[in-house]
């Protein structure tokens, strides 16, 4: 028996411990918007964050995340769209749509700790995830638009 | 060893697109779905026809017969209908069409989408059903309102008479009571409101919020998981399995046999996916064990030797030609097997209960995978519900429906719904590929720059056989296997050494205008399963011939976009796209140290030309930016046709730079992302996409932008290094 934290609710998984946090989430929780893409940590599909770090998930086994907060794709914002997930509709960044729940929780374990990244930043924050339809120029521009508010918002506090 | 002289022959001429590919071209007898239409009806909701609902509230359900694999067909196509119906796409509500006749590919004949042709073969259609249904709804509004109908005009979903608007749905009763119109007139260009303009795609918000639900989601209670354990060399049956230790593995349900190997049940992925590992099994040896790599190009080669080729096409006087020369070259270019590797593996859920069978999956042809069901269980037609989610990448991969071959074989043994799961290491090894290929060039050119002899031939395999074995069991479910064995058989018969796979030599000479020419063929069949992956034969022809064409620049002295705006006299389209590619290029600024490479090609009717700046940096290439320079005709979403050039150059790039699957004694080398990559966010290029509009009807998107990458980094590199490198992927010396 695993305890955790799944978006902001406190869960009891009863299943095989060495379960991938991954197969826990989407087969028991029933969440399906984190995706199996390698089962090897290698796309990203699978990307969560565990207390507020991103992490692949389809090679985290369930006991490693007793007592910690997780957060998946649907836990992200509590209050409408996250900026970023209004930025990629904004910047019409899916196309198959697959790994884009992996790319966003990536991007947003990016900004939460790093709001100003620059181009360099994204490249080594987002080579962990794979998109295979190729939407990387997208997914860059939609997350340096975040990054950009950002940084408005400082200059606009600083000389307030 | 050779296998060369067991190389099979069997290769049916199915017919060739407009753009390319493989059609079949007439409407098979016994694969038509013409009971009712596939429609969940809303209360009170108005069906014109396969296409539409409208209901009363005002809410227009467009059903759209292409499957959404990233393309951006929904709002294509909802684009393209909304236009004529004058109904905003980003207020419909789009869903994937059930199966019915009504939503068959118009040129494919059968439901199903591949080519990059939905937008083109839809367009007339679904403008037509628009405009006939907006005039049906004004005759109907003409009728309430009491005026007549040439007082009336509509504005995005409503109907406007003097001051006042009225919503579609205010008409749905009375409509649903006239005559559809027919032949209505179509509107003009310079009046279209949505098409041609830029607005998210009807699927972004979806896609962004983990809402989307794609096959893999698919969760149905009480159901358990299956994995395959399949034959290491593909083809290989099994000998003998020794089952014990993975029945005793916590949770497994069943141990089945299937026909592409074992499956194991679960009441979880991950115990079935553990338990397939403990099984012990023993496979039959075949003649493509025998196979590694090396002996691959070999074989090529040795067929080339032996000139035991077919003609393709032949045209002009090769002779003359390469006489009338003055320079002439010849080289090879090779290209290797491919995996298509889609980031959602393939999967099907499937529930069969009493008299009736449900399917959750997401493929390329939603008929296909009806028939397989229906051909397997033995169902009535109409009992068999497929729904196909959004596809997590397609590439010509799911086209090839073995997956639910297994799901029916495994839920048909076992009394609960299944879900079957491949791993990538199952999608990379178990797969279908992209065929290798040698391409062999002699070329002829004059002092003005005109290729005066194209003297081509291609060795390798060809899709077509795979792409039958696996499509006619699909798509003719009611056909006994002995027949379809002897409709293959007599294929085989009437085809060999006959005729050429339009797919294994396409685009080795149409994209200029070689008035003498000869493209010939050597069928080398190793036994890897091949097929259709994005851009087809053009993913490997498009390399040899645009690498050839720089070197014939570079020979004769010539500017290489010069030389290839001498060469297409008779393609104003490729005309108009190198022109704007001059100008692009004449207008860069290129940094020290970088350098531009071109290459151009015309595919599924559409022209591109890809600019690739390239520089070397500690022995490796690097490629910082693709100018991609296209004529799509009409682009009706333009923002989402730079996303399918962008997304192409990408999809390209990985096959130029790291793409190939080797064979080591017949089995699959690579397994999972460490040995397969793909290109990753830090070695993605900036692109810039230039349209370059000749106003014509629409042209293929997805696929276009992949052939001519390869040959544009190629073409950089060698003026980087002076290297000439004809083997993909790329690597310097």
């Amino acid at each position: 028996m695993i305890e955790f934290e799944l978006n902001g609710q406190p869960v009891v998984f009863n299943g095989a411990s060495d379960t991938p946090l991954l197969w826990a989430i989407r087969d028991h929780f029933k969440l399906k918007g984190s995706k199996f893409g390698c089962g090897a940590g290698l796309c990203g599909a699978c990307t969560m964050h565990v207390d507020s770090t991103a992490m692949r998930t389809c090679v985290l086994p369930v006991a490693a995340v007793a007592g910690k907060r997780i957060t998946t794709i649907e836990g992200l914002s509590d209050d409408g769209l996250h900026p970023l997930q209004a930025a990629w509709v904004e910047h019409n960044v899916p196309q198959c749509g697959y790994c884009q729940s992996g790319q966003i929780m990536s991007a947003a374990a990016l900004l939460s700790s790093n709001p100003r990244a620059t181009t360099d930043d994204i490249d080594q924050a987002l080579a962990g995830n794979i998109c295979r339809c190729g939407c990387y120029p997208r997914i860059k521009e939609a997350i340096l638009s975040v990054a950009a508010l950002s940084y408005d918002a400082t200059i606009e506090e600083t000389s307030a | 060893m050779s296998i060369r002289n067991v190389s099979r022959r069997r290769f049916l001429k199915l017919g060739a697109t407009a753009g390319g590919g493989l059609i079949i071209g007439v409407n098979l007898p016994g694969c038509s779905f013409s009971g009712a239409l596939p429609i969940e009806q809303e209360s009170d909701g108005f069906i014109p026809h396969a296409f539409l609902q409208i209901t009363p509230d005002n809410q227009v359900i467009f059903y759209c017969p292409s499957d959404e694999m990233g393309q951006g067909v929904r709002t294509g196509l909802a684009t393209i209908i909304g236009e004529e119906l004058d109904f905003h796409p980003q207020n419909m509500l789009v869903k994937a069409a059930g199966l019915h006749k009504d939503y068959a590919n118009p040129e494919f004949g059968v439901q199903a989408t591949g080519g990059s042709n939905a937008v083109r073969v839809f367009w007339g259609p679904l403008r037509q059903a628009g405009a006939d249904t907006r005039a049906l709804l004004l005759n109907a509004a003409a009728q309430d309102l009491g005026v007549s109908a040439s007082e009336l005009t509509t504005d995005n979903g409503y109907v406007i008479v003097g001051g006042d608007r009225f919503p579609y749905g205010d008409f749905v009763t009375t409509a649903a009571q006239l005559a559809m119109p027919i032949e209505t007139p179509l509107k003009s260009n310079a009046s279209f409101r949505y098409i041609g303009k830029e607005f998210s795609r009807v699927d972004a918000l979806a896609k962004s919020t983990g809402a989307a639900e794609f096959g893999i989601d698919a969760d149905i209670p009480g159901m358990v998981y299956a994995v395959v354990v399949r034959a290491p060399v593909a083809g290989a049956r099994v000998l003998s399995v020794d089952k014990t230790a993975a029945e005793a593995m916590p949770g497994v349900v069943a141990i089945v046999p299937v026909s592409s190997g074992i499956a194991v049940v679960a009441n979880a992925y991950w115990r079935a996916k553990n338990a397939s590992q403990a099984l012990k099994i023993s496979w039959e040896n075949i003649p493509l064990g025998q196979i590694s790599s090396a002996q691959v190009r070999t074989d090529f080669e040795a067929a080339l030797a032996e000139g035991d080729t077919v003609e393709a096409s032949n045209q002009g006087e090769l002779a003359a030609g390469f006489d009338a020369a003055s320079n002439t070259l010849e080289a090879d270019y090779f290209a290797p097997f491919l995996a298509h590797t889609p980031l959602e593996p393939m999967n099907a859920t499937l529930h069969i209960s009493d008299n009736s069978a449900e399917l959750w999956t997401g493929v390329q042809s939603i008929q296909g995978a009806q028939g397989l069901v229906e051909r397997l269980t033995g169902l009535p037609r109409s009992n068999i519900r497929v729904n196909n989610l959004y596809l997590g990448g397609g590439f010509g991969r799911r086209g090839t429906l073995t997956h639910i071959v297994e799901v029916t074989e495994i839920a048909m043994a076992i009394d609960k719904p299944v879900q079957l799961l491949w791993s990538r290491e199952d999608d990379i090894q178990n797969g279908l590929y992209r065929p290798a290929s040698l391409m062999r060039i002699k070329a002829g050119v004059t002092t003005d720059g005109t290729v005066s002899a194209w003297d081509v031939q291609r060795a390798g395999g060809n899709i077509t056989s795979n792409t039958l074995t696996n499509m006619l069991p699909a798509l003719l479910p009611g056909l006994p296997s002995s027949l379809l064995n002897g409709l293959s058989g007599f294929a085989e018969y009437l085809f060999s050494q006959w005729t050429v796979d339009p797919s294994s030599v396409e685009g080795l000479h149409e994209t200029y205008d070689f008035e003498n020419h000869r493209i010939v063929h050597a069928t080398v069949d190793h036994g890897l399963p091949l097929t259709f992956w994005r851009s087809v034969g053009h993913s490997y022809t498009a390399f040899a011939v645009e690498s050839m064409i720089d070197e014939l620049a570079n020979r004769a002295g010539m500017d290489p976009v010069s030389l290839r705006l001498a060469n297409t006299q008779n393609k104003p389209r490729m005309q108009g796209v190198l022109q704007t590619a001059q100008a692009a290029m004449k207008s860069m600024t290129v940094p020290d140290g970088h350098h531009l490479g071109i290459a151009a090609h015309s595919s599924f009717a559409t022209d591109v030309a890809e600019i690739a700046e390239v520089s070397i940096e500690n022995g490796e290439i690097r490629v910082h930016k693709v100018t991609c320079v296209a004529d799509v005709g009409t682009a009706i979403n333009p923002d989402i046709v730079r996303a399918q050039l962008e997304g192409a150059v990408m999809f390209g790039l990985t096959a130029t730079l790291y793409g190939r699957i080797d064979l080591d004694q017949g089995k699959v080398k690579q397994s999972n992302f460490h040995d397969y990559p793909i290109l990753r966010m830090d070695r993605a290029p900036a692109v810039d996409v230039i349209l370059v509009d000749s106003g014509g009807d629409p042209t293929g998107i997805g696929e276009p932008g992949v052939p001519p990458i390869a040959p544009a980094v190629a073409n950089a590199v060698f003026k980087a290094t002076g290297q000439r490198l004809r083997e993909l992927p790329l690597k310097l010396a």
